[in-house]
């Protein structure tokens, strides 16, 4: 799907859909994203009308309009930074993402599990992670985002408080990455049994583990090298090379197989990011 | 139905008793291999339930969870495949495939690897990406869970029939995964994240129940073909069983396959909260035609921590 193809796509109010029907809130970001790196700016500047219209009023944003809760997506509406979204909305998402932890490392829930005699907490309590929804487990996948927004937020505007979180958040993931390398979306041997890592999360965790040596970071990246390798799926590549190339291990001048085919508006979004970053223009870090 | 039951219908109806529901029927069918003979097995199945889908919308709805080729984790696509054609000869109005894998996000990607590209002619048109498809707000009937309200893809929503089409397969946190279970791919992961996990923490037994209240009309088609044994639904072995078995009533269906498995239903926490009455799950309370249970049932090994479930 080319740029022309992406603006095609947009909804008349402005968002876009994952492929076709309604507006949601992860493609429109993304869109937002791909359409400035190419310099789009009015197709653009029609979703970002349609994001601040969907605010909600504890600050996050949802899924979509119909959906009467925030979610996992308010940590990609900040990525487009408060000039677009407008400075008290930004204000507003990234304290929403301080506030919003998994549920199982909860006062209340470590409370409730004591009541109840269960002496193995679900995730270790010091390092708090994000959920898909509040009021439900941490997962790789919001928290590899939360990351990328919380760690955007506090190069920006540095705080102790966003530091902290990023922090917490990173120890989350390398908590969770799998013995033989990578990540799966969660826990790295559910009910005792080992997990295989995924791509796409392995991307993920590796973009927002930017910057941190550990040996869950070399052999994270051991795995994305195999998986760029041997993926044909459009979303596991952009994680991956997103993931390599902020630890500087996406081959130069890489370029992705031919038959690889782009179905969703994220998709295309990110490949048409990804690949402007490659070339120096990243709008995700700015 | 049990006199307990009639009683009490008789009880809401002021007095007088209600005429006994009809007992539900499952169908045993032998079939065993994914090779050109479910083409004619299916359609077979579908004149024996005498289901009248003429004009009809429907939603075949498979379980696609990972990539692994060589495991039994996905619905075979021929099986969907036979579905589908069985379907339409019937005079189905439209059939399309529609699911929302619960782990991975790229669903196309998934349904490639496993095959179904390759066997439904022109499948990415008849598919729906049921985490990505257009939602409406709706409230659980049975609220057996906490959650007051799930947004639920439009397309299998406003089906004429949903055909819920599982793998049968042991499952590591509630026995059993067969055709109520596998509804859990019909909530959108847009809108509750990979994995749905709002429906772990409000119950897994309990969000099961609430679903079968969503979906008025429905079909079971349970590829036992090569089934999943061990820590399932993903983790486990092949096992191999040569059966399809559908039905009408979910319950009575999953019940049956919980046989089949050497699995108590009984113990099984979601088929007694959804069953209206305790007979959708005695064997003595189901209409079984084709083979035998007796005939056909095959233990599958269970984790330790579901030894429990055995049948005596």
């Amino acid at each position: 799907m080319s740029t022309e193809a992406l603006i095609r796509k947009q909804n008349r109010d402005g968002g876009w859909p994952y492929v076709a029907g309604g507006s949601w809130t992860e493609p429109t970001v993304l869109a937002i994203l791909a359409l400035e790196s190419a310099g789009e700016t009015a197709p653009a500047e029609r979703g970002v009308a349609w994001l601040r219209s969907l605010v909600r009023s504890d600050g996050g944003w949802p899924p979509r309009r119909e959906v009467d809760q925030s979610s996992w997506v308010t940590a990609l509406v900040t990525l487009l930074g408060p000039e677009q979204i407008g400075a008290a909305a930004h204000r507003r998402a990234i304290a929403w993402l301080l506030d919003t932890t998994g549920e199982e490392t909860t006062v209340l829930f470590r409370f409730r599990e004591w009541l109840l005699g269960n002496d193995t907490p679900v995730s270790d309590p010091r390092f708090p992670a994000w959920p898909w929804l509040p009021g439900t487990a941490a997962w790789v996948g919001p928290t590899s985002i939360a990351i990328l927004a919380l760690d955007k937020e506090n190069r920006r505007q540095p705080a102790a408080a966003i530091r902290r979180r990023i922090d917490a958040g990173r120890q989350f993931l390398l908590s969770r990455a799998c013995d033989e390398g990578g990540w799966n979306h969660g826990a790295p041997a559910p009910l005792g049994y080992p997990a295989p890592p995924y791509p796409e999360t392995t991307g993920m965790a590796l973009a927002a583990l930017r910057g941190i040596q550990a040996p869950q970071v070399d052999r994270g990246l051991t795995a994305a090298e195999r998986f760029l390798a041997e993926c044909r799926s459009a979303d596991a590549l952009n994680w991956l090379r997103f993931g390599l190339r902020v630890h500087g291990r996406l081959p130069a001048g890489y370029c992705t197989p031919s038959g690889v085919i782009y179905r969703t508006v994220p998709e295309t979004s990110l490949d048409l990011v990804m690949t402007a970053a490659e070339q120096g223009n990243d709008r995700i870090w700015g | 139905m049990s006199a307990g039951g009639v009683l009490l219908a008789g009880c809401k109806n002021g007095g007088s008793p209600a005429a006994p529901a009809a007992p539900p029927r499952v169908s045993i069918v032998r079939a065993p291999a994914y090779d050109q003979s479910l083409y004619d097995t299916m359609r077979r199945i579908l004149a024996s339930h005498g289901l009248d889908v003429r004009g009809r919308s429907v939603v075949l709805k498979p379980n696609l969870v990972e990539y692994e080729a060589a495991t039994s984790i996905n619905t075979h696509p021929l099986v969907v495949h036979a579905a589908y054609e069985a379907f339409m000869a019937a005079g189905a109005a439209s059939v399309r495939i529609a699911e929302g894998p619960g782990h991975r996000r790229n669903t196309l990607d998934l349904a490639e690897a496993a095959g179904y590209f390759q066997v439904i002619p022109k499948f990415e048109d008849l598919f729906v990406d049921l985490n990505l498809d257009d939602v409406t707000r709706v409230r659980p009937k049975g609220r057996f869970s906490r959650i007051s309200k799930l947004y639920l893809p439009n397309t299998v929503l406003g089906a004429g029939l949903l055909v819920s089409m599982p793998k049968m397969k042991t499952h590591h946190l509630v026995g059993a995964t067969l055709s109520m279970k596998n509804l859990f791919g019909t909530v959108p992961g847009g809108v509750y994240g990979w994995p749905k996990n709002a429906l772990h923490w409000a119950g897994i037994n309990e969000c099961v129940a609430d679903l079968q209240t969503i979906y008025p009309r429905k079909f079971a088609i349970v590829d036992g073909i090569v089934g999943m044994e061990g820590n399932g639904p993903i983790q486990g072995v092949p096992k191999p069983v040569g059966l399809v078995v559908t039905g009408e009533d979910p319950v009575a269906v999953d019940a049956t396959c919980c046989r089949i498995m050497r699995i108590d239903p009984f113990q099984i926490g979601y088929l007694g909260l959804a069953a209206a009455d305790i007979s959708e799950i005695a064997e003595q309370g189901i209409v079984q035609t084709g083979e035998s249970i007796a005939s056909v049932a095959t233990p599958f090994a269970l984790i330790p921590l579901f030894k429990g479930l055995r049948m005596a």
